[in-house]
């Protein structure tokens, strides 16, 4: 029997992928926005820890910052929102009871100086990039957004490992070779905006694409963007010749997500 | 919604264009005041980080001379100029019109306060 809210696998992608991107993701969120907007609004630990531990004075930008739950922080911090989804947008700028300043984009993109931002957040949004080199080149970008010497980093992607609290029914993944490159899924969004309606006619259904990060994996793709941008992973010191590098602080699993943080560092 | 504080941070990025793509100039503007959270703390930490050229030139392009053509020394930060900068940043707010690149001439919209950064594909 069919379960509507069964995760899939996702069929191989062929042609572009941010063609793909805009049918299986951008186009999704749209439609739900609101409605999904009304089940995230509780953080998680990490990233509320991230948020308080912030210097006054400091400038973010949070890629894919959905319906802005993140966003509203004490005004000695400010952080701007970015998405694909203009209807979630709408959500976020209200995030704030002054407001919060928002710009339609892509995390493919980097629309803004170089460098101009003390600390990046991506929270859930590079899981939904459809190839490893998307995925990377995402993290080259979110990197170059931040001040050379301090600039602070925050990733949280989706988790093969699943919390078994999560009700999520996720595809068999005990396939060695899945084990190192993560697996493609598509996830179901029932849309079930009045839940009081008639079951005679049933909700629709979106199906959103997913790549469910394997143990290491996002550790790995950050190591990989960073010497991309020829910055040496590790501590700053005399133990290595490098000018710039960027430090890894912590990464591990959270309620079925993998997270990362990482600090950029430049020798004087 | 794009205040001063956003459009500080945002440059061209069209592909190519990475020279005076930054500031992008604003154009056929909607303007909306509105009170925000003052907070010294957040602007004495920011301050340093900001392009004040741009920052008060862009002000000047929307009738607003408040700002000295050059910031003052932390120790000289009175309430007074502290004020003035937290107007600018933070209370004017662009909700229609867009912003211009004045080296490629790339158009961003700006609609209901949301500024479209998004490109076409043969600009990336």
């Amino acid at each position: 029997m069919s379960n509507e809210k069964a995760v899939v696998p996702a069929p191989d992608i062929t042609g572009d992928a941010s063609k793909y991107e805009e049918t299986h993701v951008h186009a999704i969120y749209d439609e739900i926005a609101s409605h999904f907007s009304a089940t995230r609004y509780k953080p998680w630990p990490i990233v509320k820890q991230f948020m308080s531990s912030l210097t006054p004075g400091s400038i973010g930008v949070d890629l894919g910052c959905g319906n802005g739950k993140y966003m509203n922080n004490p005004s000695s911090i400010r952080t701007i929102g970015m998405d694909r989804s203009r209807n979630l947008l709408e959500v976020a700028k209200l995030a704030r009871q002054d407001g919060c300043d928002v710009i339609l984009g892509d995390v493919m993109e980097m629309p803004w100086r170089a460098h101009a931002f003390d600390y990046a957040i991506s929270i859930a949004t590079i899981h939904h990039l459809a190839t490893h080199s998307r995925r990377v080149k995402s993290v080259e970008l979110l990197l170059k957004s931040l001040k050379p010497h301090g600039g602070r980093a925050l990733i949280y992607v989706w988790a093969i490992e699943q919390d078994g609290a999560s009700k999520r029914v996720i595809p068999t993944t005990d396939v060695p070779q899945y084990q190192a490159s993560g697996i493609d899924v598509l996830v179901p969004w029932v849309h079930n905006v009045k839940p009081e309606a008639s079951t005679e006619s049933s909700p629709p259904v979106y199906k959103r694409y997913y790549h469910m990060f394997a143990k290491g994996e996002l550790r790995s793709l950050v190591v990989e963007a960073a010497h991309a941008l020829q910055l040496h992973v590790g501590e700053s010191g005399e133990s290595n010749r490098s000018q710039r590098g960027l430090q890894i602080i912590q990464d591990g699993w959270e309620r079925s997500n993998y997270y990362i943080e990482a600090t950029t560092w430049e020798k004087e | 919604m794009v205040r001063l504080i956003t459009h500080n941070l945002l440059a061209c990025h069209v592909r190519g264009c990475t020279t005076n793509n930054f500031p992008l100039a604003f154009k056929d503007v909607e303007i909306q005041l509105r009170e925000a959270e003052f907070n010294q703390d957040f602007l004495r930490g920011f301050l340093p980080k900001l392009e004040w050229r741009a920052l008060v030139d862009t002000a000047k392009s929307l009738n607003d001379q408040s700002l000295p053509d050059t910031p003052p020394a932390p120790e000289q930060m009175d309430t007074e100029f502290l004020k003035a900068l937290h107007h600018v940043l933070l209370e004017i707010h662009v909700e229609e019109g867009a912003m211009v690149c004045a080296n490629c001439g790339h158009v961003y919209p700006i609609s209901n306060g949301i500024p479209n950064m998004l490109l076409q594909e043969h600009e990336l």
